[in-house]
């Protein structure tokens, strides 16, 4: 005995149907996540370090080093794309490796783009620490490294900040990635160096603008959901 | 014994004191008395072996620690506390803050496991820290944010973190400069128990009547030198260099 479908009901129980195929949304979601957060992790471990030692040093040259970070705050990201595509290029010194349109070529752009910002804010939060709390960390027996540990976690806010406004600037980012990755998705639709931003950008050339629309919602519920986690956790630490 | 002998010292251009010799004995209490930028702080800072002297020796027991190598300088200056002017406290929790001295102590697995126990729960706080926060009528603040402390309980507050540890030799910026006559009472309660554990305490003042009733000793610094030295006392009733009189007595002012 066969139960009548009733037509009302069917589209509900067939799905919401999605503009584009099966894997195409979440390895799209997949690439820009791998890509940004490699490159973010990255540059903070690069950052944190170089920061607090030009944050609690004197030496000549810093001037000059802070103005550099800060000037790279600035690099235009295509210009940055072309200079990675020529690294990895044939011609270039890692063009042994074949990185051409390749997530890690892109992981590499999106690292020279977001160390800058990231080294700079957390540089300022380094600088802000109250001299006191050095003096105290040191004086209480602390080793150079107590000291440092000391002012990074009363700067942990600031450097959460900065590692947001790298990651912010790492996963918004469509020149270099298009440059150096190439927006490619596989036959079977499964993305291979496309990300949301370039997807995006497809989809709107093409005039599917409701695509695109879906696809920018999704990078900014992305970007939302990893601003809310970094503040928990630059805010619930050791409190 | 911490001692100072003929310490110059400077930041960059000329010194800023000179000719500076200090002694501090376990149990005993020294004030260093003299109006302000005239160099206490410098002076603390150098004793606190925070600072290597441009000129003469600092030595604890003999060691002068910028003879020696690193390992055996921090042993040194980790026998040694100073308390700032300002409390400079970390933003964590009062007992976070107290415990400070005692966990750089530590290895650094003891510290890991620490801090992965601090994740789970809570590590209750150490006898020493419960002690050194009753010294300073804290006992009952351990929970509290730093943010939520007045002045007073923050300058207590720093205080305890010297203590706790418990060092040999206690150096204290101006402890009551910006406190009330009750945080004053408790902070010099707080010197008295320190000098009766055996602990010895130079504390830096420019209150007077602070150096009378706290210090064995006192030592007036003028000038850039340490002009007049002796028991409390006699520095008061019966100075011997004429402008420590004057200063002393209220004429010389600064
Ligand atoms: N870090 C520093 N760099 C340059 N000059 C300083 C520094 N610290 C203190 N001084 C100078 O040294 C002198 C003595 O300062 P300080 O030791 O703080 O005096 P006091 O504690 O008696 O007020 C002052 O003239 C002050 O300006
Ligand atoms: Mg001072």
């Amino acid at each position: 005995m066969t139960v009548p479908l009733d037509p009302a009901v069917a589209p509900l129980v067939v799905g919401f149907e999605l503009p584009f195929r099966d894997g195409y949304l979440p390895s799209i979601i997949f690439v820009s996540l791998y890509v940004s957060v490699t490159a973010v992790a990255l540059s903070t471990l690069v950052s944190v370090p170089v920061a607090v030692a030009v944050g609690l040093t004197e030496f000549r040259g810093r001037r000059l080093l802070t103005s550099v970070v800060n000037t790279g705050m600035g690099f235009p990201s295509v210009v940055v794309g072309l200079a990675v595509l020529f690294v990895v290029s044939n011609q270039g010194p890692l063009g042994p490796l074949e990185l051409v349109f390749t997530r890690e070529a892109m992981i590499l752009s999106q690292f020279v783009l977001a160390t800058p910002p990231i080294t700079a804010i957390t540089l300022a939060a380094v600088a802000g620490v109250d001299d006191g709390v050095r003096d105290a960390a040191h004086a209480l027996g602390g080793t150079r490294v107590d000291v440092a540990l000391a002012v990074l976690r009363e700067a942990r806010y600031g450097i959460a900040t900065a590692v947001l406004a790298g990651f912010g600037r790492a996963i918004s980012e469509v020149g270099s990635v298009l440059i150096v990755g190439g927006n490619i998705a596989g036959a079977d639709g499964v993305s291979k160096t496309r990300t949301l931003t370039t997807a995006v950008q497809l989809e709107a050339r093409q005039g599917r603008y409701e695509t695109a629309m879906l696809l920018g919602g999704v990078l900014l519920a992305l970007v939302l959901a990893v601003n809310v986690v970094v503040v928990r956790l630059g805010g619930g630490v050791g409190r | 014994m911490l001692r100072a002998t003929d310490v110059a010292q400077s930041y960059g251009d000329g010194p800023i004191v000179r000719d500076l010799s200090v002694q501090v004995a376990p149990g005993e209490v020294v004030a260093v008395i003299g109006p302000s930028g005239v160099g206490k702080t410098t002076l603390l800072r150098t004793l606190a072996l925070a600072r290597e002297p441009a000129d003469g020796r600092v030595t604890l027991d003999g060691t002068d620690p910028w003879a020696v190598g690193a390992d055996e300088r921090l042993a040194l200056r980790r026998r040694v506390g100073m308390v700032f002017q300002e409390p400079g406290l970390f933003d964590a929790s009062v007992a976070r803050n107290v415990e400070y001295g005692l966990r750089v102590r530590r290895s650094w697995s003891e510290r890991l496991g620490d801090g992965l126990r601090s994740l789970v729960g809570s590590n209750g706080t150490a006898g020493a820290v419960r002690e050194a926060l009753e010294a300073v009528g804290l006992a009952g603040a351990a929970d509290r944010h730093v943010g939520s402390l007045s002045g007073g309980e923050a300058q207590r507050t720093s205080f305890a973190r010297a203590l706790a540890y418990d060092p040999d030799v206690l150096l204290l910026d101006e402890p009551t400069s910006d406190l009330d006559p009750r945080n004053t009472a408790v902070v010099e309660e707080a010197v008295a128990a320190a000098r009766a554990r055996g602990i010895g305490v130079v504390v830096a003042t420019h209150d007077m009547h602070q150096a009378e009733r706290v210090a064995d000793r006192a030592a007036v610094l003028l000038d850039g030198r340490l002009i007049e030295t002796g028991p409390t006392d006699r520095v008061f009733d019966d100075p011997d260099d004429p402008r420590a009189r004057r200063f002393i007595s209220g004429e010389l002012v600064y």
